[in-house]
């Protein structure tokens, strides 16, 4: 193998690991506060891009990427809010949450795919990207649109972190997250923090789902194959641990992109999953998760 | 304890009338529509009354049950059409893979506990699915298994008469299934299985081996799943990927909690009902999933343990407060 294979593994892993950092924060940072498991994830990911489309779009409000983005957002954060009410916090008291919830969000994701299939038909679209045009790196050539995914990925998830560090809020959902009956105990509306955790949740899959579709197309079903690895990720790094997530989806997009050269794009997702349930069998709370 | 008798005795009568009624229904019922939807409502009834085994009676967040389906489907349908071998050998086979797949995905279902349960085995299923996409070879990869020969005895193929073999074939498959699990769920092992999902230190404390129980039910769960699987391969003579995809998990898993969980008789009503309704709705297009997620979501909210519990429950308080003191002494 030559160095510019290798820089090339190197770069795409890059690439992908941010990608897989942004869809699977939000799912962990649900896990880690409400301790249920979204399996609308990826739906949300699809309306985000959807609906930052339409907004872009001749026929919707004609509006500049960067604005529609804004306003995407907002829409996605309160659908988030919405969706919370309606389908996980009639349940979340329930014996048996956990598997209710997987149903109710199961259904959730099935409405809003659909929903999508009718009213944007299943035609695939593309949003308009940032940047047109290639960047040099290491020797070989990559969209710069790419880059800006590689870059601001990170970025954001160090502003989610110092939000969660330092606001009053973010103290909050921390507060809940690590005992729910004391953070109540000292004043913490905890059905208020359930509701506002999933809808930053369904926010920053919405931004997820933007960086898919400045990229890649888009289409009703594109959040699922993205969920299964965000599942990969959020497990090897050990649910609700965002820093374990974080350096879990880096992990992930090496082994991907190794093994994408070496073994081709069959074997793959083979190759990850298999790795998930033996890395679940030694170590049962992932590799930087604690119980 | 008289009530209770006449309720089981009420039981078995319904339970001898039901199968009465679908023996005798392929003479009544002339359409060939209508007959296919009863054959593809019995098999769903036996998948989702065996994944209650271990969703609802163990407690154990298996979502690799559909996996245990595809397998042994896939099984079958490989050896009879690749290596020519009797039908009846290869339903067997069927059973016989799912069982070992079903021992292999216990191992990191004992190591985990939850929600991880429920990942871990997704994540098996998806295993299984990209392994059979990469080896097209012998699995049709993307396009599925096509062509896969009918069940025949002597020289009768199982196709003639519209198919009517294979519904009585069916219908045996889903007699043997209620019997089966019904015994078993009411046998000391179905106790010890309740028992540690309802108090597991206690239960363990008392003597239930855990490991030994937990991969018992995984491999009573899979035994008719895989046959199912086998018998559906031949029925349609296509297997394709989708099996192991989303679509099929959600809709046994509505089915089983449209029904009522751990009850076994819940699922195969839930069967049955969702089958039916989510088929005549086929015209409705992607609507048709719009409404159904939405009766599912309606049902948690307002029949939390299913339809079954809510009818018992309407009678129940019809024959007054008796009954529930002779449910507690029941117990």
């Amino acid at each position: 193998m030559d160095m510019a294979n290798l820089e090339a593994i190197l770069l795409t892993a890059l690439i992908l690991g941010s990608l897989y950092a942004m869809i699977s924060i939000g799912l962990s940072m649900v896990w880690g506060t409400l301790r249920i498991f979204n399996f609308a994830h990826g739906s949300m990911m699809t309306l985000g891009a959807y609906v930052t489309w339409t907004l872009t779009s001749s026929a919707g409000l004609n509006a500049g990427i960067s604005f529609a983005i804004v306003l995407a957002l907002i829409f996605m954060v309160l659908f988030g809010m919405f969706f919370e009410r309606l389908l996980i916090a009639p349940f979340i008291k329930r014996p048996g949450a956990t598997l209710v919830t997987i149903i109710t969000t199961l259904a959730g994701s099935i409405f809003i795919e659909n929903s999508a299939h009718i009213i944007w038909t299943p035609r695939m679209k593309q949003l308009p990207s940032f940047i047109e045009g290639g960047v040099n790196m290491l020797g070989t050539v990559i969209a710069a649109q790419e880059l800006v995914v590689m870059i601001a990925a990170p970025l954001i998830l160090v502003a989610l972190a110092w939000f969660l560090k330092y606001s009053r809020l973010g103290l909050a959902i921390r507060g809940v997250e690590q005992n729910r009956d004391s953070a109540q105990l000292a004043g913490v509306n905890v059905s208020m923090v359930y509701t506002i955790t999933f809808g930053l949740s369904a926010g920053l899959a919405a931004l997820a789902g933007i960086m898919l579709g400045t990229t890649r197309f888009i289409t009703p079903t594109m959040g699922s194959t993205p969920l299964l690895k965000a599942f990969i990720v959020v497990i090897l790094g050990g649910l609700g641990s965002m820093g374990g997530t974080m350096v879990s989806a880096y992990i992930v997009s090496l082994v991907e992109s190794i093994s994408m050269s070496f073994l081709g794009l069959y074997w793959t997702p083979a190759v990850l999953f298999g790795i998930m349930i033996l890395v679940l069998v030694f170590m049962p709370n992932g590799l930087f998760g604690k119980e | 304890m008289v009530l209770q008798n006449i309720l089981r005795k009420s039981q078995v009568i319904v339970f001898i009338a039901g199968i009465a009624l679908l023996v005798i229904a392929p003479w009544i019922i002339s359409s060939q529509y209508i007959r296919h939807l009863i054959v593809v409502a019995m098999l769903y009834a036996v998948l989702a009354s065996n994944w209650d085994l271990t969703l609802g009676y163990a407690g154990v967040f298996n979502f690799a049950h559909i996996a245990f389906f595809g397998l042994g489907a896939y099984s079958a349908g490989i050896l009879s059409k690749t290596f020519g071998i009797s039908p009846w050998i290869c339903i067997l086979a069927g059973g016989l893979v799912a069982v070992i797949a079903s021992a292999a995905i216990c191992l990191p279902v004992l190591r985990v506990r939850g929600l991880y349960v429920c990942l871990v085995t997704f994540a098996f299923g998806q295993l299984c699915l990209q392994i059979i996409l990469s080896q097209s070879k012998y699995t049709g990869g993307s396009q599925g298994l096509v062509l896969i020969p009918p069940i025949t005895i002597g020289s009768y193929s199982f196709l003639n008469n519209d198919k009517i073999a294979y519904y009585y074939l069916v219908l045996l498959l889903f007699i043997i299934s209620i019997v089966y699990l019904r015994r078993l769920v009411g046998s000391y092992f179905g106790l010890s299985v309740v028992a540690l999902r309802d108090f597991e230190s206690y239960a363990i404390s008392r003597g239930v081996p855990l490991a030994r129980q937990r991969l018992l039910t995984f491999i009573a769960s899979a035994v008719m799943t895989g046959i199912t699987g086998a018998v559906y391969a031949f029925y349609l003579g296509v297997v394709s990927p989708d099996l192991f995809g989303f679509g099929y998990t959600v809709t046994l898993l509505s089915m089983i909690l449209l029904g009522g969980i751990g009850t076994i008789y819940g699922s195969l009503i839930g069967a049955v009902v969702l089958t039916f309704v989510s088929e005549f709705m086929v015209s409705l297009g992607p609507w048709r999933f719009l409404i159904i997620s939405t009766i599912i979501v309606l049902v948690m909210m307002f029949f939390p343990e299913g339809i079954l519990s809510a009818v018992k429950r309407l009678a129940g308080s019809m024959s007054k407060s008796k009954t529930s003191v002779q449910e507690i002494k029941g117990v």
